[in-house]
């Protein structure tokens, strides 16, 4: 389960990213979260992974303080980035192989990469190339393989369909939904709000660090999400 | 973990075109300059048994103990083995020194004033390859260690992994430098092998000098290595990072050197060489005058006026002559007394005045590593300043020795009456120029300031590096 409490940022500059957050992403759970550009979202991810520290409040982990116990927190924790980012000089079993290391998991076999890669849809002949050869699509991919390999219950996304060809984008959110289904936890970041309702369990707006809008799918059904969303920040005087 | 880290950043490095380029570049590199030193060190033994043969031949040819006096022996400085790893100074300072009882003696002829194409762009020895070009290898390898990761996105993902981040910066600091050492360390075995099998002989202190001074290399590299690990976490882009880098490098390879030994001769100005024998010939000079005038003065006030007809004439002729020889033979040995006295003096002068320069520039030179290497290099292959100056002191107390040899034989040898030799030369008694070359023990406390200059850079570089990551911003 993923939580924050009270999560603010104010950077050295004096810009307020993140406005007292409060949300809980439970097990078997997609929570996607809106908002424009420099709404917060990011910082938000960078605090529940440690890469920052809050100026108040709390990121939790399956109850873990991240900031106290980074290490800890992070056994229970996968991300995947908007551009999946990999050593371009390996392949995909070097690479899962690598990540699976780092993620504590020794015992790995070949044949368990080749099913994680045989699961997120890459083809064979992919798995001994050297990924600087990779697509978008790709990458996106062995992305999921590595945070397949890794088996956290808890999950960040950071705009992952973003740039991604429809089948592709499709494919993913398959496999978002199969992790939902196995229990995990699942927070994403996103523009995309075609596909968000078609996944999230909750979807929140972030504008100018601040949580301002929460709904349920129950919540939303029957709406428009894209006018909704639209509606909202006109309200708010950020879409006209 | 770290040892995953390690493996990770080997296979990063090896698989990358950088290293395939480099690892190529070493092998050319290194390879030509061991072999060059071995052919150069090959021709230089050659003249140097040519020069020492001719010499004898030369001085056996001498018709009187006078002519040996002034036309002198020449002292051929023998090449450094190690010169082929370290060249040092030996191809811009002399190989030979004229030694007679005139003059003072001084290493001439070096390799660069035969022939000065060479001292344009100057050696190409195993020095300078790690001094220029490993040092930048060393840079390139690391510019963008956590930088060009954090650019690439790399290290998000492996930061959202339960990895310490002292384990990332010092897995990269052993993975990397290991992969650095890969393509300089191969094709050295492959030099060694040729020193091996080339017929120069090196004796087990040569292996150990030879030991110490791949050991400075490693140090110097570890240097750079730091270096650019440091800096990689101090930047948020890579392109910053190596600007900054090759900025220092500039600094710390050519600019840092150069400027010490500027700013030495200015705050110590020293004399030139000339002025010293001007001031030393004019001294000659007078003395030989005032020697004459004696000679003169001593046949006026004791002159031989014993007719042909004493029947002691004989007896007295001899004794006349004995005494004169004993008058000359005193009068020449006060002259030479006070010509090696004064000479001493402006030489201990001068000497002083080029420590106090020669000092400065060293302290003041050795911010840089690279006069750190080059400096501990050269005293530990006996190619630097400090074994040029002890051969040179050498041959300075070599001249002393033969200036007393061949004036003692001339005034046993020479005929007062006619003013020629009786008998042969006899080169047999002739003292023979002797140096014993700085022990290893001493070569290495020598050296022991530039081994502990290049660990506090990599300390303080790495120091840096740890320090800095473990606060790097990684958004």
């Amino acid at each position: 389960m993923l939580e924050a409490k009270n999560l603010t940022k104010r950077y050295d500059d004096g810009l307020l990213a993140l406005d007292n957050l409060n949300l809980e992403v439970k097990e078997g759970e997609i929570f996607c979260l809106f908002g424009a550009n420099g709404a917060g979202k990011t910082t938000a991810i960078n605090l529940f992974l440690n890469f920052i520290p809050p100026t108040e409040g709390t990121a939790l982990i399956n109850g873990i303080d991240v900031t106290k116990e980074p290490l800890k927190s992070k056994r229970y924790i996968s991300f995947v980035s908007e551009n999946v980012m990999l050593y371009d000089n390996f392949t995909a079993f070097q690479n899962l192989d690598y990540f699976a290391k780092l993620a504590g998991k020794r015992l790995l076999s070949k044949k368990d990469y080749r099913r994680a890669l045989q699961k997120v849809g890459l083809e064979e002949s992919a798995y001994t190339m050297r990924t600087k050869n990779y697509s978008k699509g790709m990458r996106q991919k062995l992305g999921i393989a590595i945070l397949m390999i890794k088996d956290a219950p808890n999950i960040i996304l950071d705009e992952p369909t973003a740039g991604l060809d429809p089948k592709a984008a499709a494919e993913f959110l398959d496999l978002l939904l199969e992790f939902k289904e196995s229990g995990k936890a699942i927070f994403m970041s996103t523009h995309d709000i075609l596909r968000a309702k078609y996944i999230a369990d909750r979807i929140g707006f972030l504008k100018q660090g601040k949580l301002v809008m929460l709904r349920t799918q129950s919540e939303l059904e029957g709406e428009d999400l894209s006018k909704l969303y639209l509606h909202y920040m006109h309200e708010h005087g950020e879409v006209n | 973990m770290l040892r995953d880290i390690i493996k990770k950043e080997i296979l990063e490095t090896i698989t990358s075109p950088k290293f395939v380029f480099t690892f190529l570049l070493c092998t050319i590199l290194i390879l030509l300059s061991v072999v060059t030193g071995i052919n150069n060190y090959k021709a230089e033994k050659q003249e140097y048994d040519a020069a020492f043969r001719l010499n004898r031949e030369n001085l056996e040819s001498q018709p009187s103990y006078m002519t040996l006096a002034g036309i002198g022996t020449k002292i051929n400085k023998p090449p450094q083995v190690l010169s082929t790893i370290v060249s040092g100074i030996q191809q811009s300072v002399g190989r030979v020194a004229t030694v007679n009882i005139a003059y003072d003696p001084n290493l001439e002829d070096s390799k660069y004033n035969s022939n000065p194409i060479f001292s344009v762009f100057g050696a190409l020895d195993l020095s300078f390859i790690v001094k220029i070009v490993l040092s930048l290898f060393a840079i390139l390898f690391t510019f963008d260690a956590i930088v060009g990761e954090k650019e690439r996105g790399t290290l998000k993902l492996t930061l959202s992994n339960p990895v310490p981040r002292d384990r990332i910066i010092l897995g990269k600091t052993i993975g990397g430098f290991i992969s650095l050492l890969l393509p300089l360390i191969i094709p050295l075995m492959l030099g060694i092998l040729i020193l091996m099998i080339s017929n120069i002989s090196l004796s087990g202190e040569d292996w150990g000098r030879l030991g110490l001074i791949f050991l400075l290399f490693l140090f110097y590299l570890s240097v750079f290595f730091t270096l650019g690990l440091f800096v990689s976490t101090l930047t948020q882009k890579s392109s910053t990072s190596f600007l900054i880098l090759l900025f220092i490098w500039v600094t710390f390879v050519t600019i840092i050197p150069k400027a010490a030994v500027m700013t030495a001769s200015q705050v110590y100005p020293i004399p030139s060489v000339h002025e010293v024998t001007a001031e030393k010939d004019a001294y000659l000079q007078d003395i030989q005058t005032e020697a004459m005038e004696k000679r003169q003065s001593y046949s006026r006030e004791n002159p031989f006026n014993v007719p042909q007809s004493d029947p002691e004439y004989q007896q007295k002729l001899d004794e006349y002559r004995e005494n004169l020889r004993t008058y000359i033979e005193e009068l020449q040995q006060d002259l030479t007394r006070r010509i090696d006295e004064k000479n001493a003096a402006l030489e201990a002068d001068y000497q002083s005045k080029k420590d106090k320069q020669r000092q400065y520039a060293t302290n003041i030179s050795r911010i840089s590593p690279a006069s750190a290497l080059m400096f501990g290099s050269m005293r530990l292959a006996k190619t630097g300043i400090n074994a040029h100056d002890s051969y040179l002191k050498t041959i300075k107390e070599y001249k002393r020795e033969f200036t007393v040899w061949v004036n003692e034989r001339m005034m046993q040898t020479i005929n007062m009456q006619t003013g020629q030799q009786e008998g042969d030369t006899d080169l047999s008694t002739m003292p023979q120029h002797q140096f014993q070359p700085e022990r290893l023990s001493d070569s290495i406390s020598g050296a022991l300031s530039d081994f502990i200059i290049l660990i506090g850079f990599i300390i303080v570089f790495f120091v840096g590096a740890y320090v800095s990551f473990i606060r790097y911003d990684v958004r």
